[in-house]
């Protein structure tokens, strides 16, 4: 607001000095009339705008009821707001900036994010903005996710902890629905909580009562459980360094609560990623000590993290035993005195319930169930019911528990309950008998729930001739117990009765009178269903005896085909959504199991560049007839580039000294890979066997620092060939410096695609850049000698093709007009093939071999025969290999760097 | 994500709301729901509670075990209350609660429940420089207490060349208190810090 509104301070002003009511009333409708007629007219100016709205919210805060033109005052709020802002945003005064900032966040609809997300963005990633101002430029709704996933994540490295703090928040939520292109964001927490947590690298204003910025770490922890555990050696053992720290520094409880409650939240979310990493590992075991105790603890807090993270545990690990300890002290928590707590344990008793210890469980859940809070019930039944199923050791244990659990809380059944009842008896023989006494045994009980009445109206139609010889059981007596029930159900339950009967006047003659009386009585009741049934079973019944038709009609229901069960059906849909934010699923193992699959899909299908649809709902309903393993170990083999084009990156640097450097590397240990104004990289390289190392130099060209310094290699089949960096890269370049890298490469199969290598980093703006790696399948060659007969008698061994590769190609002759027999020397020695000499009569030929070495296919042969020919300038390469693809692959790259372009 | 930060106190009166996610009802409903849940509560019991009954509020969560948390700590007469996802962790928003305490402390020397009653601008500005769009900013009080003095200064210098109603009092600024008002029953006046610390 420039400057004062007049009109706005006369209007206040009157309004103060009315007197009376009715005269305020008038002074309010008199202005507002106005205001309604200056809007219809149109044509306001901004002032006019800002001043009108003023009038309108201070007669709204007034408690006057502003009718009309409220939506109009909304239009004008964001509008005004929407150009001033903009002007804001670009301003130089950072204070400004945040104000702008704010305003879009909290008064910025979605169509105005979206129209200033390009200002916003500028500035957070603009190296000018100071750390206030980036901080606040951290907007969720804002940005457009995947396209700017590197540049946000290379804001992870800002030394500013309040700025990481910020992106890390953003990180997170972004991170949920975009897996993929954030996955660098991996490397960058496990660096930072190794700074933070090993090399104590933090600010002092950072302590949060002595623990170093434990919402940070708190953040960090909970990212890296977004993502799969990393295959990186080093990456893993860093994690398990820091792990291992934290779990330790809870050894010293203090007597401060707000340094216990820092302290024990990084703890939690750590233990949360020990199992989430690897349940086996030693860490999970200290854990599970760790939980063990405080489960038991005083403080109310802790018991209901401990059971939560003790869930967790449980959902996820491979053995129950350190839990199953701890069986009674969880039983007991169901008992707690605070709802919060008595949720977790029953989670808990879900996640941790297997065929060994179901009965306990469930018997317990069951007495609880009676007394269990109201808003449990629901959930319990439903988890009984599940567990009942799953781990069901005998059938009889199953009807027993489910027609428990029917009569203790009928209400919270959900239908599918009994239903599956119905399927499982009728598909067991064994049980049909037993099934149908414990059902009559039910319903003589005063009360019972209606899915009860069903269950006993369905199981004793079928079956209740089974136990009709045994005393007690009679037809009869069977008749009175469910028809006593018959008043108080409703018309669907009744209809079910009817069928009962039916079936009885098949198999107890001896209580057809009273069972045609009741059908007689139907035939007038109102309702169509039960009359129509009625009268048509009153018919049937009313067929002389030796009429077949009864008997027919009566056949015992044959078995259900066999199909998964509705229950877990209705429990895996609510896991479709896979949004979701928790790491893990209450239940078993499987569940998790499942998940993951799902989510590996996920992440899969957005490296592939098309967005998961919302069908994943799909996907989960026929996850079961799917080839799981099939999809996932054959990676597109475009992934790569794909992946880059979806982070709107640059793919594979291009150029020819791009290539010509790459060339020369393939065939030799070292030299330069890339070189531009800025940066120089160059590799060495040592191999043997199929193992290899591969030292990368990066060197700073610039007299600043490259800061936010992220580098990632990307192999299209890592089953193939394994590439990883042996400790993580620092993230500053110093000015004119250079820094070196290890890379260890193993190769286990053979591949064809060399490795990428991304950087990216800021130097003024940022920067990225891909470039592949020399790795190729003749490093991982081995010299073999063999003699003149040995060879020629393997060459003809192998024979032609396909496991022959041969091309003719042009050579250029060297200045003088001759072949140039060094290079070609230097070319098949350096893709580490043995030269062999006195083999070939003609001295210009060359003849090779070599061994290629693989750690899970074994080792290859390879033969290489070189043919060049001065006249015609040709030049012919024979390769035979045992295998195919390795003669294509070693004739493509031997032939590249001889071969002239035409 | 932080969904909602609402402070109440004793008596169920709200003193602050703010909420990151829109909302399916009024939030005058959904206030006394969330009171009803915690008042009834012993300070023995836990911070955190599960809370499927705010669906009908802030809308279903697709998973089972992904529930609406409510995690909250009581200071003398006032319950600061934050309505959380599953990607909180629930020891960490009760530190940031802390933190959030400690911040109005620094801005208001000794804050009490009158302080967020006559200075309300004053305690959304310091939740700002503290959490956006759901998101944390900054957990460094330090850090928080010097941005906040930096925009009341500003805002001071704005108010008193722009704002017609500008008598010439002194505005917005931190550690006044509504000019120097006595409560009658001095309930309003309890210091927050001082209180039960959990």
């Amino acid at each position: 607001m420039a400057s004062n509104m007049r009109g706005l301070t006369q209007f206040i002003a009157d309004i103060r000095g009315a007197r009376v009511r009715e005269l305020e009333e008038k002074r309010i409708n008199k202005e507002m009339a106005n205001i309604r007629k200056k809007f219809k007219d149109g044509n306001l100016d901004g002032y006019q705008k800002k001043k009108y709205v003023a009038k309108i919210i201070f007669t709204y805060i007034l408690g006057y009821k502003v009718d009309v033109g409220h939506m109009e005052a909304v239009n004008l709020i964001s509008s005004p707001k929407y150009s001033e802002k903009q002007i804001d945003l670009d301003g130089n005064n950072e204070v400004d900036n945040c104000l702008a900032l704010h305003a879009i966040a909290n008064v910025g609809g979605s169509e105005m994010a979206e129209a200033l997300s390009e200002d916003v963005h500028r500035l957070l990633i603009s190296p000018t903005s100071h750390s206030f101002v980036k901080k606040k430029a951290a907007i969720p709704d804002v940005i457009p996710a995947a396209e700017w996933a590197l540049r946000i994540v290379s804001i992870m490295d800002d030394e500013d902890l309040g700025v990481v703090i910020c992106v890390t928040s953003l990180v997170m939520a972004l991170a949920q629905d975009h897996l993929a292109p954030f996955a660098v964001c991996y490397t960058k927490a496990v660096d930072r909580l190794n700074r933070l947590v090993i090399e104590h690298e933090y600010s002092a204003t950072y302590a949060y009562y002595k623990v170093p910025s434990p919402w940070l770490q708190v953040k960090l922890l909970r990212l890296l459980q977004y993502y799969p555990p990393s295959e990186d050696p080093n990456i893993r053992s860093i994690l398990h360094q820091v792990l291992q720290t934290i779990m330790n520094n809870s050894a010293e409880p203090s007597r401060n609560v707000q340094h216990n409650n820092a302290q024990h939240a990084i703890l939690f979310e750590a233990i949360g990623l020990a199992i989430h990493l690897d349940t086996n590992s030693p860490l999970v075991g200290t854990a599970a000590v760790l939980l063990a105790r405080f489960i038991s603890s005083k403080e109310t807090n802790v018991r209901y993290l401990g059971l939560d993270t003790m869930a967790h545990l449980a959902a996820r690990a491979d053995s129950l035993g350190p839990i199953k300890k701890q069986q009674d002290i969880i039983i007991l928590s169901l008992r707690d005195k605070d709802i919060s707590v008595r949720r977790r344990a029953l989670d808990l008793l879900y996640s941790m319930c297997d065929v060994d210890n179901s009965e306990l469980i469930v018997g317990e859940l069951l007495r609880y169930l009676k007394v269990a809070d109201y808003a449990l019930r629901e959930e319990m039944v439903l988890k009984i019911a599940i567990l009942t199923e799953k781990y069901a050791n005998s059938y009889k244990w199953y009807v027993d528990t489910i027609l428990q659990l029917i009569s203790a809380a009928g209400d919270h059944v959900g239908d599918e309950v009994w239903y599956r009842v119905v399927q499982i008896v009728t598909n067991t023989e064994d049980l049909q008998e037993y099934a149908a006494k414990v059902v009559f045994e039910h319903l003589k009980a005063p009360s019972t729930h209606e899915s009860l009445v069903k269950v006993g109206g369905y199981i004793l139609g079928e079956y209740g001739h089974l136990i009709a010889n045994e005393p007690g059981y009679s037809p009869i007596e069977q008749f009175r117990v469910l028809h006593s029930k018959s008043q108080f159900c409703v018309a669907a339950t009744r209809s079910l009765l009817l069928s009962t009967y039916i079936k009885w006047v098949n198999v107890f003659p001896e209580i057809k009178p009273q069972l045609l009386n009741i059908f007689e009585r139907y035939r007038h009741v109102l309702d169509s269903e039960l009359q129509q049934r009625a009268c048509e079973f009153y018919a049937l019944a009313s067929r002389p005896d030796e009429d077949e038709l009864l008997q027919n009609v009566c056949e015992e229901m044959p078995p259900f085909p066999p199909r998964v069960s509705a229950l877990l059906g209705r429990l895996n849909q609510k896991h479709g959504d896979t949004g979701d934010k928790r790491t893990w699923v209450h239940g078993g193992k499987e569940a998790n199991i499942d998940r993951e699959v799902v989510k590996k899909k996920t992440l899969l299908t957005e490296t592939n560049g098309a967005p998961a649809s919302s069908d994943n709902q799909d996907i989960l309903g026929s996850l079961a007839g799917l080839d799981i393993s099939g999809s996932s170990s054959q990676p597109e083999p475009s992934g790569g580039s794909d992946l880059f084009l979806v982070n709107g990156a640059p793919r594979v640097a291009v150029g020819p000294n791009v290539d010509r450097w790459f060339d020369k590397l393939t065939w030799s240990a070292e030299g330069v890979l890339y070189e531009d104004v800025q940066i120089q990289i160059g590799v060495k390289s040592r191999y043997q066997g199929h193992i290899g190392q591969l030292a990368i130099y990066l060197g700073n060209k610039v007299p600043s620092a490259l800061t936010s310094f992220t580098t990632s290699i990307h192999v299209s089949d890592p089953e193939a060939l394994s590439v990883t960096f042996a400790k993580i890269p620092p993230s500053t370049i110093a000015p004119r410096t250079q820094t070196q890298q290890l890379v260890h490469v193993e190769c286990k199969k053979f591949f064809s695609t060399p490795p990428v290598l991304s950087l990216s980093f800021l130097a003024g703006s940022h920067q990225t850049l891909s470039i592949r790696l020399p790795i190729v399948i003749t490093k991982f060659f081995e010299h073999v000698k063999l003699g003149q007969t040995d060879f020629f008698e393997r060459w003809k061994l192998i024979g032609g093709p396909p496991r022959e590769a041969q091309n003719v190609f042009p050579v250029e002759l060297t200045s003088a007009g001759q072949l140039d027999l060094v290079k070609n020397r230097q070319v098949v020695g350096g893709h580490r093939l043995n030269v062999l000499d006195e083999i070939d009569p003609n001295p210009n030929n060359i003849v090779a071999a070599g061994v290629l070495h693989m750690s899970v296919e074994g080792k290859v042969g390879c033969l290489l025969r070189l043919e060049p020919n001065r006249e015609a300038k040709l030049c012919r390469v024979t390769v035979r290999s045992t295998s195919e693809d390795v003669a294509s692959e070693v004739l493509k790259l031997v032939q590249k760097p001889l071969k002239i372009e035409s | 994500m932080i969904h909602a930060v609402l402070i109440f106190n004793t008596s169920g009166v709200a003193r602050l709301t703010k909420f990151y996610t829109p909302l399916h009802q009024s939030s005058q409903t959904l206030i006394p729901k969330i009171f009803s849940l915690i008042c009834s509560r012993p300070a023995s019991l836990c911070n955190f509670l599960d809370a499927p009954e705010l669906e009908a509020f802030l809308g279903p969560k697709g998973e089972e075990d992904e529930r609406w948390r409510v995690v909250y700590r009581s200071y003398a007469t006032l319950y600061f209350v934050f309505v959380v996802d599953g990607a909180e962790s629930e020891l960490g928003i009760l530190d940031l609660i802390q933190v959030f305490v400690e911040s109005l402390d620094r801005a208001f020397e000794n804050v009490c429940e009158l302080d967020l009653v006559f200075q309300f601008d004053e305690v959304h500005h310091i939740l700002t420089e503290i959490i956006q769009g759901g998101l944390v900013l900054e957990t460094n009080v330090e850090e928080i207490d010097n941005s906040v003095q930096l925009s009341a200064k500003l805002r001071k210098e704005s108010f008193a060349s722009a704002n017609p109603l500008s008598l010439g009092i002194g505005v917005g600024g931190a550690g006044s208190r509504g000019g120097n008002l006595k409560s009658p029953l001095g309930w309003l006046t309890g210091k927050i810090t001082g209180g039960r610390a959990m």
